[in-house]
């Protein structure tokens, strides 16, 4: 149960997990934050030249939080390009990521509201504060230890 | 130089802004006193000033105490810091029966001082949905007073306030539900926004007659 890319990795003496296929047939790989930064510069360089999709999502609670990448080789006359999925798991203690919007622009907004949500750290952030959310706001509503405070108009408004 | 130098520390203190707390650390921090900001430490009770007329009631508290203590009266408000330059925006909490500014609010010209970060100006049920006398008035000023004394030494933000006034608003329902105070039949938008009136919501006490 390796795909192309995982294998790649491997001959190029890149460490990572498969994590088997999705739905669709898109490779799915977990890599270390630790070594993120440098294997998206690597995957940037190999071809994955657009940032389809960044989310995040908490794992279960007390576990760990997730960082997905869905990254796409686009190339001229190319019908079927090339995906692969990247999940990147923090601990909830301390979750850093490398943010990879030094290689992939269009991951700013994305990680910032990965940030407001649930609190992941990305290092290397431009500018990374809360955007959906209040800044003031205390806590990451997304995380399934999250209790919403006991606002009026929240539950109240109509 | 002294004017300009407390000038600069209240326009610092306002920006760094904290409940109750503010006050000491400034005091801490420089040997001054905060001029027109600041009121005496001891300060006896006064009557909370209520305006029937206008439907409009404030009460100015110092963040310290249990019981209501409202913020003298000042003379000459003017309003301040409301300009663009000054972000544009003031602290505050709004929900349809509770709205408290981190700011001085002249009770008759309504002038706002937003340069008095240290208040806080709580405007109770501008709608007038429901009928208020001074007594549960009192009782809502009093139960602001205990929670801002909760909240001592929380920075002063939105959030905060937030959750003072949710607290303040739950209250005032748990007031109707009690029935201390009742739905104004008289009110510009009549939509029960507490729930629809009814009779004994609360009261334990009574059984009802026909279950047997």
């Amino acid at each position: 149960m390796q795909g192309r890319l995982s294998a790649w990795l491997v001959k190029h003496g890149l460490v990572h997990r498969s994590l088997g296929f999705d739905y669709q047939g898109i490779e799915t790989l977990q890599i270390k934050p630790e070594d993120w930064h440098s294997i998206a510069v690597i995957l940037y360089v190999y071809g994955y030249n657009y940032l389809r999709s960044q989310c995040a999502y908490d794992v279960a609670p007390g576990g760990l939080l997730a960082s997905v990448y869905h990254l796409t080789r686009i190339e001229y006359g190319i019908d079927q390009p090339e995906e692969v999925c990247i999940k990147v798991f923090a601990p909830r203690r301390n979750p850093r990521i490398p943010s990879i919007f030094w290689v992939w622009k269009s991951a700013d907004f994305q990680e910032r509201e990965s940030y407001d949500m649930l609190g992941i750290f990305y290092d290397n952030h431009p500018r990374l504060k809360r955007i959906l959310m209040p800044e003031s706001w205390i806590g990451w509503p997304l995380r399934k230890d999250y209790i919403a405070p006991n606002f009026y108009e929240i539950q109240d408004a109509y | 130089m002294a004017a300009t130098s407390s000038s600069m520390a209240l326009a610092k203190f306002s920006m760094l802004g904290y409940v109750g707390g503010g006050r000491k650390e400034v005091g801490k921090r420089r040997g001054f006193s905060i001029s027109a900001a600041q009121q005496p430490e001891v300060q006896e009770p006064q009557e909370v000033e209520v305006q029937e007329g206008k439907g409009l009631k404030k009460e100015k508290i110092k963040p310290k105490g249990t019981t209501p203590r409202p913020v003298e009266k000042q003379v000459n408000v003017q309003s301040k810091n409301m300009g663009r330059e000054y972000g544009g925006d003031w602290l505050s909490s709004v929900t349809r029966h509770v709205r408290i500014y981190a700011a001085y609010i002249d009770p008759e010209t309504c002038a706002f001082d937003q340069t008095q970060m240290d208040k806080l100006t709580i405007i109770l049920d501008p709608t007038k949905e429901f009928v208020w006398t001074s007594e549960t008035c009192n009782k809502v000023y009093s139960y602001f007073q205990e929670l801002v004394d909760h909240y001592e030494g929380a920075p002063l933000t939105e959030y905060t306030l937030r959750l003072i006034g949710s607290d303040i608003e739950h209250y005032i329902r748990k007031l109707l539900y009690d029935g201390e105070i009742k739905y104004n039949m008289d009110a510009r938008v009549l939509n029960f926004s507490m729930g629809k009136p009814r009779i004994m919501f609360n009261n334990n006490d009574i059984q009802p007659q026909d279950v047997q």
